[in-house]
C-alpha cells in the first residue's frame, strides 16, 4: 500500500511517500526556519502564507523524488491537528482536493501518533511499549498495549519541555531555535547551579513552569550582583534536571507496566543530553529512538501513521475533514 | 471565450462563500452563503455534492476560477489552495481575479465600490464599473478607510456581500491566466503585523 502523506502543522511544508507502513520512498521537507529565524519565534500568519508558496511544490518533489505516480497511490494521510490553524488548514485542503481530484481515500491523523510512529521507520514497534513524548509543544507519557492504541499516563501542567528550552535559551540571550543551543552549551559546562527539586512526587505528569521562573530569577541576580553568568554551567545544570525527571518517571512507568520497548518521540528526541540520560538509565528494555531526520516534523512519520490508523479502524474521512489547533489522542 | 468551457468558480477571501460552476455563459450551480469560519470544512463538503449532483469529477473542468483577494480573511487561503491543488494535479488551466472584482461583477449596472472589511473602520477596496455587460476596473485596489474613501469618491455604489456574476468577466482582461501554477498565491496587499515592524525597526 503505497501512502502520500502531508504535514503541515507548523513551519515546516512537508510530504513523504511510504510504502506498507514501513519503508520510506521520500521525505521532502521545506523548512521556513530561516524566514523566522528573523522574528525570533514561528509567526503563525507567515506560516500559513508560507505553505500556500510551497505546498504544490513539495507534492510534486515528493511524488518525484520516489518514483511514483499519483495514480500509484492508495492513501492520503494528513495532519489534522494539534498545531497552528492557519498552517493546518493550508496540509488538510490541499490533501482533501488531491484526495478529490485523484479518486483516493483520506485520513486526518493526529501530529503525535506521527511522532510516535516516528520509531517503527526504525524498528517495528513491540507491545506494551512505553513512549516519552517531548516536543516544543508536547511533553506527555504513553502506554501503548497495540497498534494505534494510546493511553495517556502522564503529561505537562504547564510547559512543555521544547518549550522550556526555548525560554532558557532567550532568558540568557541565545538564538532561536533554542533548544539545539541549551544543547550543545550544556556539553561544554558542569552542572552546577542549584536547580529545584520539579518531580511531580508519584504521578507521572510534569511541571517545567517552576524550573523556567528559578532560572529566569537566577539570571536577574547574578546580573544584579555584577557577576558573570557561565552560560555553559547554566546550561547544563538545566539540562540535567530536566533529562532526570523525563527518564525517571519513563523508568518508573517501563517497570509498571512490563514494557518490552521504550520509544521517544518529539523533537526533543533529538537532544543529546536527553539521549544520554536514556543510554545511561535504561537497559533492560529495548530503546528506539527516531533517526534524526524524523524527529523534527515531518510527513512520513504521519503516512507511517496513517497506515496504520486506516488498518486498525478501516476507517476514512470525508470531505468535510478539517483541521484543528487542540484534538486528543484518541478519541 | 469557447461557449463550451466547464468552470469551476471559488471565492472564499470574505465570510461568504461563493462556489460555481459554469457551462459556458450558463451558471449551473452555485452556492453563496455566509460562513461561520468554516470554509475549511464547507469548501470541499459543499463542492464534492455540487459535483455530484451534476454528474461531473474534477477532471472535467475545463477551467479554474480563483477570487485570490485581497484579504486578510483565513478563508482567503484555503479557497487558494484548492484551486492550486486542483490545477497542479490534474493540469487544469487556473485564472486568478481579484474577490473585489468577483464582488463587484454581483452588481448589474453603474460605478461599484466593492468593499471588504479589514477591521478599525479599514477596508479593502476598488473601484469597478458594470457597463453593456462588461466589467471593468477603475482604480487600483486599496487598503485604507472605508468612509475617507466612500466620501472622496462622489459617484459610486459600495457594496459589502453580493453573489459574483462570472458572465461579466468571461471577456474581460481581469481574469489572469496562472502561468506557473507554483507561483499561485493569494494577494494579501498588506505585510504582517511582525514584517512591519520589523522594517519600522
Ligand atoms: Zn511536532
Amino acid at each position: 500500500m503505497i501512502v502520500l502523506s502531508v504535514e503541515s502543522s507548523c513551519d515546516e511544508t512537508s510530504v513523504s511517500i511510504s510504502k506498507d507502513g514501513k519503508t520510506i520512498l521520500s521525505n521532502i521537507v521545506l523548512s521556513q526556519i530561516d524566514v523566522h529565524k528573523t522574528y525570533g519565534g514561528v509567526v503563525p500568519e507567515i506560516a500559513s502564507r508560507e505553505h500556500v508558496k510551497g505546498i504544490t511544490l513539495v507534492f510534486e518533489e515528493a511524488l518525484q523524488a520516489a518514483n511514483i505516480t499519483k495514480d500509484e497511490v492508495d492513501l492520503i494521510a494528513v495532519t489534522k491537528g494539534p498545531g497552528l490553524i492557519g498552517s493546518l488548514l493550508i496540509g488538510v485542503n490541499a490533501a482533501k482536493a488531491f484526495a478529490l481530484a485523484n479518486d483516493i481515500p483520506i485520513v486526518g491523523v493526529h501530529h503525535i501518533a506521527g511522532h510516535i510512529y516516528a520509531n517503527h521507520i526504525t524498528k517495528d514497534l513491540v507491545f506494551p511499549l512505553v513512549c516519552l513524548v517531548v516536543s516544543g509543544g508536547h511533553t506527555e507519557l504513553i502506554l501503548m498495549k497495540d497498534h494505534y492504541d494510546f493511553q495517556k499516563l502522564g503529561e505537562t501542567y504547564d510547559d512543555a519541555v521544547g518549550e522550556a528550552y526555548d525560554k532558557v535559551a532567550r532568558t540568557v540571550g541565545l538564538g532561536y531555535p533554542g533548544g539545539p543551543i541549551v544543547d550543545q552549551l550544556a556539553h561544554q559546562g558542569e552542572a552546577t547551579y542549584p536547580m529545584p527539586n520539579i518531580d511531580q512526587k508519584d504521578s507521572y505528569d510534569f511541571s517545567f513552569s517552576g524550573l523556567k521562573s528559578h532560572i529566569i530569577n537566577l539570571v536577574h541576580n547574578i546580573h544584579q550582583r555584577n557577576e558573570t553568568l557561565n552560560v555553559e554551567n547554566l546550561c547544563a545544570s538545566f539540562q540535567e534536571v530536566v533529562s532526570d525527571v523525563l527518564v525517571r518517571k519513563s523508568v518508573k512507568a517501563i517497570k509498571e507496566f512490563d514494557a518490552k520497548m521504550f520509544i521517544v518521540a518529539g523533537g526533543v528526541a533529538a537532544n543529546k543530553g536527553l539521549r544520554e540520560k536514556i543510554d545511561k538509565e535504561i537497559h533492560d528494555v529495548e530503546v528506539v529512538v527516531p533517526n534524526f531526520e524524523y524527529c523534527t516534523d515531518n510527513a512520513a512519520m504521519i503516512g507511517i501513521a496513517g497506515y496504520f490508523q486506516y488498518m486498525t479502524s478501516k476507517k476514512t474521512d470525508d470531505m468535510t475533514l478539517n483541521g484543528f489547533s487542540r484534538v486528543k489522542l484518541m478519541e | 471565450m469557447s461557449e463550451l468551457l466547464k468552470s469551476l468558480v471559488i471565492d472564499s477571501a470574505t465570510s461568504h462563500l461563493y462556489i460555481a460552476l459554469y457551462h459556458g455563459d450558463d451558471e449551473l450551480e452555485a452556492y453563496y452563503e455566509e460562513g461561520h469560519n468554516d470554509h475549511s470544512v464547507k469548501l470541499m463538503s459543499e463542492l464534492e455534492a455540487m459535483l455530484k449532483r451534476q454528474k461531473m469529477h474534477v477532471k472535467d473542468l475545463h477551467r479554474i476560477v480563483i477570487g485570490i483577494g485581497p484579504g486578510s480573511y483565513t478563508g482567503l487561503r484555503v479557497g487558494v489552495v484548492i484551486a492550486k491543488m486542483f490545477g497542479w494535479t490534474l493540469d487544469i488551466p487556473v485564472y486568478q481575479v481579484s474577490s473585489l472584482a468577483l464582488l463587484a461583477s454581483s452588481v448589474d449596472e453603474g460605478i461599484v465600490i466593492p468593499a471588504v472589511d479589514a477591521r478599525r473602520g479599514n477596508a479593502f477596496l476598488g473601484l469597478y464599473e458594470v457597463k453593456n455587460g462588461n466589467l471593468y476596473q477603475l482604480k487600483d485596489e486599496e487598503l485604507t478607510n472605508l468612509k475617507a474613501y466612500e466620501e472622496a469618491q462622489t459617484d459610486g455604489k459600495t457594496v459589502l456581500a453580493g453573489k459574483p456574476n462570472l458572465r461579466l468577466l468571461h471577456n474581460s482582461s481581469l481574469l489572469v491566466k496562472v502561468e506557473d501554477i507554483h507561483q499561485l498565491t493569494p494577494n494579501y496587499l498588506r505585510l504582517t503585523e511582525a514584517e512591519k515592524n520589523a522594517k519600522s525597526s
